[in-house]
This record gives C-alpha cells, structure tokens and sequence, in this order.
C-alpha cells in the first residue's frame, strides 16, 4: 500500500485497499492530485504543474527556492526545446535571472542552462543534452513529488525498493559467510533449503 | 509603465471587478505570479496590492474560493524575503489579521481554513505583525480557534493528510504567538501546554507534527522558568524524557528542535543539566557539523551560555572544531562567482558568537579555540565588510583573550592588535564597543600587548572614545583606560593621567554621574593611586584635599547592595591605597568623621569582597606609627574611638564569619593588642576612655 500511494498508483491503491481490507489515513484524492502534478511535469507543462501545486500547497514553492527554481529552469529547457529562444531569453532575464540573484548557489545551474541556447538542441552532440533528456523531466517530477510528499507529512519515498535492495544486499553478503534459507526468487519470496543441492541463484536485484 | 507592468496592474484593477469569476481569475493569476518570485511580490505592492486584498478579505460578500485565493496572496507577500515584514505590517495594518482570525471559525471551509492557517503562520513570522490594536483585538480569539483546531487531533490513530496539516499548522501559530514573556503566560493560561503535551507524546504522531509542537514548546519556554518548570514536571518527567528521545531521531530537524527545548529546560533548571550534557549537547554538535543554517548553531551557543559545565561537554563532543569547520565554510560560501556573501555573513556571525559563548567561562575550551586555529579566522574577521560579522568576531576574541596564558602567549602572536585598534574607528558603536571590550583584557599588566597598543597611539583614541555618543563605547573605553593604569611605570602612568584629565574622572565618579562610567572611572582612579604617590598627589590636587575627601566620604556611604557593590569596593579600595601610600592622606582620612565612619561601618558588612575592603582600610590606616620611640599605631586610638576594636573583636567571635574575611580581621588585630586579652564589650569601654 505504502508504494502504491507514494508512486501514485490511485486505482491500484483503492483496489488493494478494497481486496486486502487495509485502510490508509491517506486522502486518495491528493494522490490524484499529485499524480496529475507529475505528469505535468513529465509532459513538459510546467506552467500548469506550478498552478496545482500552487492551489495544493500554496507555501511550498515560497519556502523551497531551489525546488521553484529546478520548475522553472524546466520551462526554460521546454521553450528551449520548441525552439522559442527569444521567449526563452526573456522568461531567463524576467523570472530566472532575478531568483538567481537572491540565491548566489543556483546561478551555475541558471549559466549551464543558458548555455543550451548556444547549441543546436535537435542535434545530440550537444554537450548539454542531459538537460533536454526525458530523465531530467522525471528528475524534476521526482523531486516535486518527494517534496509533495513530505510536505504532507509522507514518507518521501516508497519503503519497497529500499527493503529488495537491503534483502539483495544483505543475502550478498552472507553468501559469502554461511548457508542459509535463501529467497532466489522475490516474486515468490519462496525460502529455499540450504541442505538441498545448490542450483544458480537468480537474480535478486530490486 | 513597461507592457509586463501594465499586464500585472490590469490583473489588480480586476479586483475591484463587480462580476465575482473574474475577480476569481485575477486573483488566482495573481496568486500564480507572486508565489516563489520576491520580484513580483513587490511588484504587485508597489501595485497596490495589499489594500485590494485586504479590501476583499474584510467583505463579507467575498466567495469562499475567492478568499482561498486571496489568502494564498496575502501568506505569499508576508513570506517575501525582502518586503516581507512591511508587507505584513501593512496587511495587519488593514485589518486582515482578524479577517484570517474569522475565517478560522468551526464551520468554515476545509481548504479555507488551511489556506488562513497557512497565511497567518507567514504573518506571525514577523514579530511586529501583531501590534498592541490588533492584538487586543485578535489574539484571544486567535488561540481559541487554534486551540479548537489541536483539539480535532485524535491522537490515538492516524491523522488525515489534511487534517495533520491543520493540527501542524495551528502548532505552528500557537509557536509563533510566543514573542514575549506576557505573550508565552498568556498562551500558556489557555491550557496550551496540556494540548501540546498530548500531541508530543502521541504514539502515532508523524515527524512533521512532533517537529512542529517542539518548535511551539520551544517557543513557549525560551526564557520562561515557571512554563520550563511546569514542563519538566508534567507526568513525572515524561515530557523531559519525549524531548531528550526525539533528540537522538534521524530527522535532523526533529533533533534539532527537540534540543532547543531542552536546552530551555536545562537553562531554566527544569531538568537535570546532566541528562542534557550527555543527550542535548553531542546531537547539536552532529547538527552543527552536518546541517545547513544556523539554527543549530545558535542553539548549541545558547545551552552553553555561562555554564562551564555545558561548555567542557562541548568541547568533548567536538564542538569547538565543528564550529572552526563553520567559519571555514562560511568564507567559502562568501567566495567565488556565485558565492552568497549574505549568508556567509549570516553563519561567521552566528559562528563566532556560538564560539564565543562556548569558550566564555571554560580555559579549556579557550585553549582548544586556539588549537583550532580560531584567531586566524578571527583576524580576518576583523576586517570583514559586514558590521555583525565584525562584532561577533570581537565578541569571540574577548572571550578568548580571558585567559591569561593565551594574552602572554597566543594573541600577540596572532596579529590581532593591529585589525583591533582600527575597529575602535569603526563607523558602526556595536563593533566600536566590542572592540574596546576585547582591548579591556589585552590591556591588562600581564599582557605584552599593552605596551604594543599604546605605542601605535591608543592613548589618544580611548580618550576620544570617552566623549562617544554611545554610551557602550564610553564605558568600555573608560574600562580600558582603567586596566591600562594598573601596575603601569611613573611615566606611561603621567602620559595616561594627563591624557584623560584627572578632573574628568573625578566628575565621572561623583555619584549621580553616567552609570555606564561611574564604576570604571572610581577604578581608574583607584589605580591611579595604587603604589604611586604621584598619583595621590594629583588626585588630591585638582580638587583640594576637602572636596576629594567628601567626594570619598560619598563614594563609600553607599550601601553594598548588588547594584553599587563594585562602586563601593573600587571606592574603598581606593581609600586605602591613599592611606597606604602617603602620611599626610592618611592623616586626613582619619580625621574626617563621616568617611571614618563610612569605612567602619563596612566591615561588618555581610558582603565577604565589601567587609575585606574596609579591612584593608583599616589595616592601612593602623598601620602608621607614631614618630616617637614607642612605634605605636597613630590613628589606632582614633580607630578605637570609632568602635573598631569591638568590631574586630565581635568578628573573630563569630563562628560563621567566612575565612578570608577572618584572615583580614586577624591582620588588624596586630594594631589593636588588647583584642586578644578580653571580650569586646570591655575593649569599648577602654577604647571610649581613650
């Protein structure tokens, strides 16, 4: 339940909820809420991301700088995509340029990006191109979400993966060590018999 | 008008609209804009924002979904990091602090109440917001609904988002409220601690709420000995015992509020000083060395405020090199082309004065300070461009420099006395003042630096100092002129006397005189005297040996209560190096009644330092003999007439009288032979013979 809310998986979560009869104190509206903040984000609107948090958590964005930052330096990346460099640079010099100044730290950010106005961004040997990927989107998106979540008093990030890499870890180590009931398989999380002949673990990464 | 601006000033006027969906729009466009840009928020209040808003708020024709946004704008112009507190002061001003109050109530809207909690907690950040008027108008109300909201908090299950956010934010206020000592009795008398208590020992609250209930406790208590007093005792300690668990959490801001209410509680004597030692003090050390801000930094310097205990524990946990290791990335975060010099500013300052309290008291912690390398970042210091910085940095020298093996060793060494002396120029008294309370000890006999200062012409400059307008700089400049004096050669002595003019400080030590003066200026004179029969000679030449003497008659008939005891042992002090050091003084001394008088009476004084100096006096009065053969005491008869030897005798009688004071009685005892042989009584009668 626990990662189906924070990766913000509603339908899922509600139907778990239904089936397992595990009640949350979480709103599954907000959940919605926060999921439509992402694909916002994910799709490149990041004018209509910024007004649902905005009308979800109206202190969020005054409180974290460099997260409203990170926002808007993904728009700058947007209009720098489509092209629209001359909008790009008056959107750098109205908004950017002046939260840069009050916060010294984020001006090499604010300078890197400037910089993709120098390159041709349809080509890939921008040296840049990290900025114009899909994952600096979903890195946006991620540390919206995280902020999202613990700004409503959520863990930021789902207890699941963390445990299958702790069990990866952990089972890594006493491989070395000892024998002991393995789980080679998460999907079933069956214990195996240390005493029963030795086949090749599967993977177990998370 | 630039098009952008005519845009936004469009937006503005729309709220004046009479259609409610495009007041709506322009509102929530305006909400948009402000939200995370300082530039557009004062933009918008150079565009009048704040009285259209305010207008808004106060009608009650306004919809719900307006006011949400509304009240969004006005918590997004109170949080701008410059406009801010005006911008909140005129919003208060308007009366929209009793409109949010209003909004509060039981039956408003969900998203309407977050959206005024959220607003009023941005308000309430500047202490100012809540003035007297809007105060008596606002503040009952305010924490009744507050408190209504906590009361919602059902502490045994979990709490929805929303709802958390509610009880997180009410918290907050109550927190914010607590500005003063009136202002934390009169939350305090709502029966807030009982609610706050719940909340922090509430097996399932989240992080965010305990985080924000430590912030309210904090608030609440800071300072406060009846509310720490309460707090340590609810429910057998287990408040003391919450706050000191939270102070070993993961979440760095958990801990660290946590550590701020037990120091409170630690300073206030609310809990065992030992239990915070060992909890309180190493976790804000791990804070100072890995969290942003200065907060913690802050809080470590305060729990160490005085107490060498607190400060020795410090230092066993690092503190000292973990301080050091701020000021090291405080210049870092200065430098560079994108350094941010306001904040490197802004953690030196709180560095240096952490530093500074850590190393107040405790030699120790003065030597690691040293070890530590803490005077090179202190003479840099010295010369920043920021006053704060400047002042913390001689804050933290003064401490330093209360050892008197590092004044002999270290600090001339360290290049301090050049960067020092010019401060005593400084255009800001603050950083003036500190400096010359950081000379005060260098300028002391034991110092090597002494010499150095008045070489490179410091003279001049104290005696400049001595006419400053404020009245910090006059008093420490008088205090360093005061230490200069003691055991100085005949000649520096002369220099210094002259320089200052002799008449000066008689009208500085007459009483009635500049409070701030009126101590260092007997004590300069007290030194001036000392060992140096020129400096009798000139003390009793400006004035004339009459006047001087009733000027010293009055300087010792004051009483020894706490406020006038340095005055009156200076003053004593001082009349017994006169009579120490010259006949002819003593002479008069002894013959003027209500000086004699003043001088007997204190050395029965309960006061162990004031009941030394007058025996000191009498000692130095006794002391001289007669010239004859018989070598006898010659104002011992005088003495007599006077009662001294029943005192004397009624001392060495009481079994109670402390031992230095005994010592002393014992030395006068030499100059009076008949205490040993009887009891006081007949001693007087002998005496009044005499």
């Amino acid at each position: 339940m626990n990662y189906l809310i924070i990766e913000g998986y509603k339908d899922a979560a509600e139907k778990f909820s239904e089936e397992s009869g595990l009640h949350t104190s979480v709103d599954l509206g907000s959940i919605e809420e926060r999921m439509k903040i992402r694909y916002a984000v994910q799709t490149g609107d990041i004018k209509a991301a910024i007004e649902r948090v905005n009308d979800l958590n109206p202190d969020l964005l005054d409180t974290d700088p460099r997260l409203y930052f990170h926002l808007q330096q993904q728009h700058l990346i947007e209009l720098i995509r489509m092209g629209k460099a001359e909008e790009a640079l008056e959107f750098a010099q109205e908004e950017l340029a002046p939260h840069g100044e009050e916060h010294p730290e984020l001006l090499r950010e604010l300078e890197k990006t400037m910089a993709l106005l120098a390159f041709d961004v349809s080509g890939s040997g921008s040296p840049l191109c990290d900025l114009l990927d899909f994952s600096h989107r979903q890195k946006t998106a991620n540390e919206l979400n995280a902020a999202l979540l613990a700004a409503h008093s959520q863990p930021k990030e789902p207890k699941l993966p963390a445990l299958l890499q702790l069990l990866a870890w952990t089972q890594e180590q006493l491989d070395e060590k000892a024998q002991y009931p393995r789980i080679n398989n998460i999907v079933s999380a069956v214990l195996t018999d240390p005493s029963a002949p030795s086949s090749q673990p599967e993977n177990t990464s998370a | 008008m630039s098009t952008i601006s005519v845009t936004h000033s469009n937006y503005v006027r729309l709220l004046g609209s009479s259609d409610p969906d495009e007041v709506y729009g322009a509102l929530r466009t305006i909400k948009n804009n402000v939200i995370g840009s300082s530039t557009k928020k004062t933009l918008y209040i150079d565009l009048q924002i704040i009285p259209a808003v305010s207008a808004l708020l106060t009608a009650h024709s306004t919809s719900v979904a307006s006011r949400v946004q509304a009240t969004a704008i006005v918590g997004s112009l109170a949080r701008s990091r410059d406009s801010g507190a005006k911008a909140a002061a005129a919003l208060a001003s308007q009366g929209v602090v009793g409109a949010l109050v209003g909004q509060l109530a039981e039956n408003s809207d969900e998203r309407l109440v977050e959206a005024s909690e959220r607003a009023l907690n941005a308000l309430l950040e500047h202490g100012e917001t809540l003035s007297a008027a809007v105060a008596a108008a606002t503040e009952g109300a305010l924490v009744e609904q507050v408190l209504a909201i906590i009361d919602t908090a059902d502490t045994e299950t979990d709490l929805g988002i929303h709802s958390h956010a509610r009880v997180e934010l009410a918290v907050l206020i109550i927190g914010r409220l607590c500005v003063s000592e009136a202002r934390q009795y009169m939350v305090a008398n709502t029966g807030v601690i009982d609610a706050l208590v719940r909340l922090l020992l509430a097996p399932k609250a989240h992080f965010r709420l305990q985080t924000a209930t430590l912030r309210a406790l904090a608030a609440l208590s800071y300072e406060n000995a009846e509310i720490c007093a309460a707090l340590g005792a609810v429910q057998g300690g287990s408040v003391a015992a919450a706050v000191l668990r939270l102070a070993r959490a993961t979440d760095a801001t958990l801990r660290l509020h946590a550590c701020e209410v037990a120091a409170n509680l630690c300073r206030m004597r609310a809990v065992s000083s030992r239990d915070v030692q060992s909890v309180a003090v190493p976790a804000l050390v791990r804070l100072v060395r890995e969290a942003d801000g200065v907060a913690a930094v802050q809080a470590l310097g305060y729990l160490c405020h005085e107490d060498t205990d607190v400060q020795a524990v410090a230092r066993s946990s690092g503190a000292i090199d973990a301080l050091v290791a701020r000021l090291k990335a405080a210049w870092s975060t200065e430098e560079g082309d994108f350094g941010d010099p306001v904040r490197g500013a802004r953690e030196a300052k709180a560095a240096f004065l952490a530093l500074g309290t850590v190393v107040s008291t405790n030699e120790e912690c003065r030597r690691a300070a040293v070890d530590a390398g803490a005077f090179a970042h202190i003479v840099r210091a010295l010369g920043h461009k920021d006053a704060g910085v400047r002042a913390a940095a001689c804050l933290c020298a003064r401490y330093i420099v209360r050892s008197v093996a590092i004044c002999r060793t270290h600090a001339p060494e360290s290049g301090i006395l050049k960067p020092l002396l010019s401060l005593l120029h400084d255009s800001n008294s603050d950083v003036q003042a500190t400096a010359a309370a950081t000379l005060v000890n260098l300028l002391s006999d034991f110092s090597p630096l002494r010499v150095d200062a008045l070489k490179q012409g410091l003279l001049p400059t104290l005696v400049q100092l001595l006419e400053a307008p404020a009245a910090p700089v006059r008093r420490n400049a008088l205090w360093a002129v005061r230490n200069v004096l003691i055991k100085i050669d005949e000649d520096t002595r002369r220099e210094v006397v002259e320089g200052v003019g002799i008449e000066r400080l008689l009208s500085l030590s007459e009483p009635g005189a500049d409070p701030a003066m009126h101590e260092h200026a007997v004590g300069a004179l007290r030194n001036i005297v000392a060992e140096s029969t020129w400096g009798i000679d000139r003390l009793f030449a400006a004035r004339g040996v009459p006047r001087t003497l009733d000027l010293l008659a009055q300087l010792v008939s004051q009483s020894s209560a706490q406020s006038d005891r340095s005055v009156l042992v200076h003053s004593l002090y001082l009349v017994n190096n006169v009579a120490a050091r010259s006949d002819a003084r003593c002479c008069d001394i002894a013959g003027h009644q209500q000086l004699m008088k003043a001088v007997v009476s204190h050395t029965s004084s309960s006061v162990s330092e004031v009941a030394i100096a007058a025996l000191w006096c009498i000692n130095s009065i006794a002391s001289h003999q007669r010239e004859d053969d018989s070598r006898a005491s010659l104002h011992a008869p005088a003495l007599r007439r006077l009662g001294v030897a029943r005192i004397l005798s009624r001392l060495l009688r009481n079994q109670g009288l402390p031992l230095d004071v005994r010592d002393r009685v014992m030395s006068c005892q030499d100059y009076f032979p008949e205490i040993g042989r009887g009891s006081g009584e007949d001693d007087v009668e002998i005496d009044e013979e005499l």
